[in-house]
């Protein structure tokens, strides 16, 4: 028992000095490693003043102008190009309401099966129309067409009257 | 107890032997005494040892095992990893370009004794440095010394390439140094300092006791992109029209904040002692002056703005008060005439308009002396300009205020006033009447100073409309830059040399504001002495000079300002400038 004893706390002093040394050349190795750190830390930092220099000193303005003349020429922005805001952009044109597709001739015919999930799939993706009247314009089948041209012209009204603006025909 | 023990355990011990069995030892009472102390001290030590054992034991377990409470405060204590500061702080633009920086820059030194091939080492370094002199660098090199300069100031590529040669003897010796990437674009803002990092001339000079204690950079007003369009349009101008300089300004009209500052002819801060061998002697003089802080001028009609808004402002003068312009003033030796004349009696909008000098002088005289004096000290035109740039000139004016004064400082003579306190006092004519001072550090929303109020809300809206309506039907019609709404005055003053005026040498100045409903920007153009050309049929005057460089420099800077163009002929801005009493009229041009 003693001698266990003795062995025991032997081994134990001796791990506590393995380690202890370990951890102390450890500390020490990262010691190194974080003075090496920074002062690589600081020579970039200096290096980048003088990138940020020479950066600022590539990017002068007449320098870029001169550039810009000779391989882009590319103008100041004129009161054309700001004339009009994002809010000022028109909304795209409402779906047809109902008495298009009512005007349309032709009666509602019974159709295949699998033209009828073809027809349903815009009404899934605009949710926020009622199902009843897509469905409806769906069902017209070939008076879609002829229904079509309405909205059409009137984006492209909208769309006019915008180069119109755009173009300074105002 | 020891020795039985050893007796008890001892193999070769006879079988027979018993060790006799201890006797306790009985000590007489001295003896006693001192054992027992003697115990008592190893117990004390013994405790002691192991309290203090025991406090390692568990600071090594709340270290180890629990990471200690308190380890996070010794990680904070690391100081963060920063390059040594540099021996100036930088210089920004408003949006974070640098203007002025300071870096490292080594100097080149050999020491000779140590250089093996002295004339293999020159060839190598006239490689790196071909402007260096043969000669001279080969007997520096075979001097015998042990400490020659080679050259000052490297830079980092330089320094690359000398190190690349690989020549044992040669070493750099630490150097800072200032540079201003962007050369000329700033040089009167920035200014320059000398090689021992003292500021000699603008912010550099200035704001020398920041720039030296701090570790952050400054942050300045100017707008790196503005300050480009606004030189590159004046170099137009002195360019077209044969001026001898030109100088110009943008103030952000509700802040103070100057956006950009321009003086022509200006210099390389980079080498500000170095003078361009071509230009002739005086000319360095010339590129140095700062026309915007240092001129002082007679800036003529451009003070109309001023006399009208006093006139205004005091209720000596309405929109629809008259002033007789029918015929020149004879006061003293002066004659006062009118340039564009009309010949009738003018109203307010008309003078301003046609740029009357008889009948401004009219109304500065109903106004009278003090008011006049008052009104202008009030708008800072009689003391020198506070700014973050040393060289201001001082304003001149009569000491005694007399009749003929009064008159002729109506329309801008007699008084000298620089262009940074002119376009400082028309912002704030413009911007409703609230006078702050001009700065050139970028301000955040909550550093704008309240300003001072010089005049009331309704003059300001007053000297808007008239000061849109000289660009709309007046002598700035040039101008007009669509979509921004300009408004402003025009002077075209005659240069006083020695007390008399000079008929051919003019200081043609524009001031104006943009957009005019609501006025964000003030910007002051002058051109120095310029001659009429064909495009301009002869004039050299405001209207035909900086009036139109006025137009393009607006319509450049103000997408990169942020303002939003409008339409002009839109109700809302047709509302705010219209002017009652001039509804319904023809309005004659002038």
């Amino acid at each position: 028992m003693n001698r266990l004893g003795i062995a025991f706390w032997l081994v134990l002093a001796a791990g506590t000095g393995a380690a202890m040394f370990g951890v102390k050349y450890t500390v020490q190795n990262l010691d190194d490693e974080l003075a090496r750190v920074r002062k690589q830390t600081v020579a970039e930092q200096l290096e980048l003043r003088v990138l940020n220099a020479e950066w600022t000193y590539l990017t002068q303005p007449e320098r870029l102008a001169e550039l810009n003349r000779q391989f882009l020429s590319l103008a100041p922005i004129t009161i054309k190009q700001l004339q009009h805001t994002i809010a000022e952009l028109p909304m795209r044109p409402p779906p047809p309401e109902e008495p298009v597709v009512a005007a349309a001739p032709a009666p509602p015919q019974p159709l295949p099966a699998a033209s009828g999930e073809l027809a349903a799939t815009p009404v899934s993706l605009r949710s926020d129309e009622p199902a009843a009247p897509a469905m409806a314009r769906a069902a017209t089948g070939p008076a879609v067409p002829r229904a079509a041209p309405a909205p059409a012209a009137r984006a492209s009204r909208a769309l006019d009257a915008l180069f119109a603006q755009i173009a300074g025909d105002r | 107890m020891l020795s039985a023990q050893r007796f008890d355990e001892n193999p070769c011990r006879p079988r027979h032997f018993k060790p006799p069995p201890c006797a306790p030892v009985v000590t007489d009472g001295e003896a006693h005494a001192r054992l027992e102390l003697c115990r008592q001290r190893l117990v004390v030590t013994a405790a002691l040892f192991a309290v203090v054992f025991l406090v390692v034991a568990l600071r090594l377990v709340d270290v180890v095992a629990l990471s200690g409470a308190n380890a996070e405060s010794h990680v904070v204590r690391i100081r963060p990893v920063t390059p040594p500061p540099p021996d100036r702080a930088d210089i920004l633009d408003r949006n974070g370009q640098l203007l002025a920086t300071t870096l490292e820059s080594p100097s080149l030194y050999a020491d000779p004794r140590q250089i093996i091939d002295a004339e293999e080492a020159t060839r190598a370094l006239l490689t790196v440095f071909p402007r260096l002199d043969r000669n001279d660098l080969l007997a520096k090199l075979t001097s015998g010394k042990s400490f020659v300069w080679i050259k000052r100031h490297l830079s980092p590529t330089q320094q690359y390439e000398v190190n690349r040669l690989g020549i044992p003897g040669l070493n750099f010796e630490h150097e800072e140094r200032r540079i201003y990437p962007f050369g000329d674009l700033a040089a009167h803002v920035v200014g320059y300092s000398s090689i021992d990092n003292v500021g000699l001339a603008g912010v550099e000079r200035g704001l020398n006791a920041v720039l030296k204690r701090g570790r952050q950079p400054v942050q300045l007003s100017i707008d790196a992109r503005v300050q480009f369009v606004l030189r590159e349009e004046l170099a137009r101008v002195v360019h077209d029209f044969t001026a001898k300089g030109a100088a110009g300004i943008v103030m952000d009209a509700r802040t103070g904040e100057v956006v950009a500052m321009v003086s022509l002819p200006d210099f390389d801060p980079n080498h500000p002692g170095m003078v361009d061998p071509a230009t002739p002697p005086g000319e360095a003089r010339e590129q140095i002056f700062n026309k915007i802080t240092l001129g002082d001028y007679e800036l003529g009609s451009v003070f109309k703005i001023f006399n009208t808004a006093m006139a205004l402002d005091s209720g000596v003068a309405t929109m629809t008060s008259q002033y007789d312009a029918s015929k020149p003033i004879h006061i003293g030796r002066f004659t006062i005439t009118d340039y564009h004349g009309k010949h009738r009696w003018l109203s307010v909008p008309e003078l301003f308009m046609y740029s009357s000098n008889i009948a401004s002088a009219r109304m500065a005289v109903a106004a009278g002396a003090a008011r006049q004096k008052a009104f202008l000290a009030r708008l800072g035109l009689l003391k020198p300009a506070s700014f973050q740039i040393e060289e201001v000139s001082k304003p001149h004016f009569p000491s005694v205020w007399r009749e003929v004064n009064v008159m002729t400082i109506a329309f801008g003579h007699g008084i000298a006033v620089s262009p940074l306190q002119c376009v400082t006092a028309v912002a704030a004519i413009v911007n409703g009447g609230m006078l702050r001072p001009p700065t050139l550090l970028k301000l955040s929303p909550d550093q704008v100073p309240a300003g001072e109020r010089v005049v009331s809300e309704k003059t300001s809206t007053q000297m808007r409309k008239l000061m849109r309506l000289v660009v709309e039907y007046g002598t700035a019609k040039k101008a007009e830059a669509p979509g921004y709404v300009v408004g402003g005055k025009t002077g075209t003053a005659e240069k006083n040399a020695g007390g008399h005026y000079l008929d051919k040498k003019l200081l043609s100045s524009f001031i104006g504001a943009f957009p005019m409903n609501d006025p964000r920007y003030v910007m002051l153009t002058l051109v120095d002495e310029p001659h009429g050309t064909k495009e301009s049929y002869g004039y050299a005057t405001a209207g035909w000079t900086v009036a139109p460089a006025t137009s393009r420099i607006i319509q450049r800077i103000a997408p990169l300002l942020g303002v939003a163009p409008q339409d002009e002929n839109s109700p809302a801005v047709k509302d705010a400038l219209a002017i009652a009493s001039l509804q319904g009229k023809r309005i004659e041009s002038y």
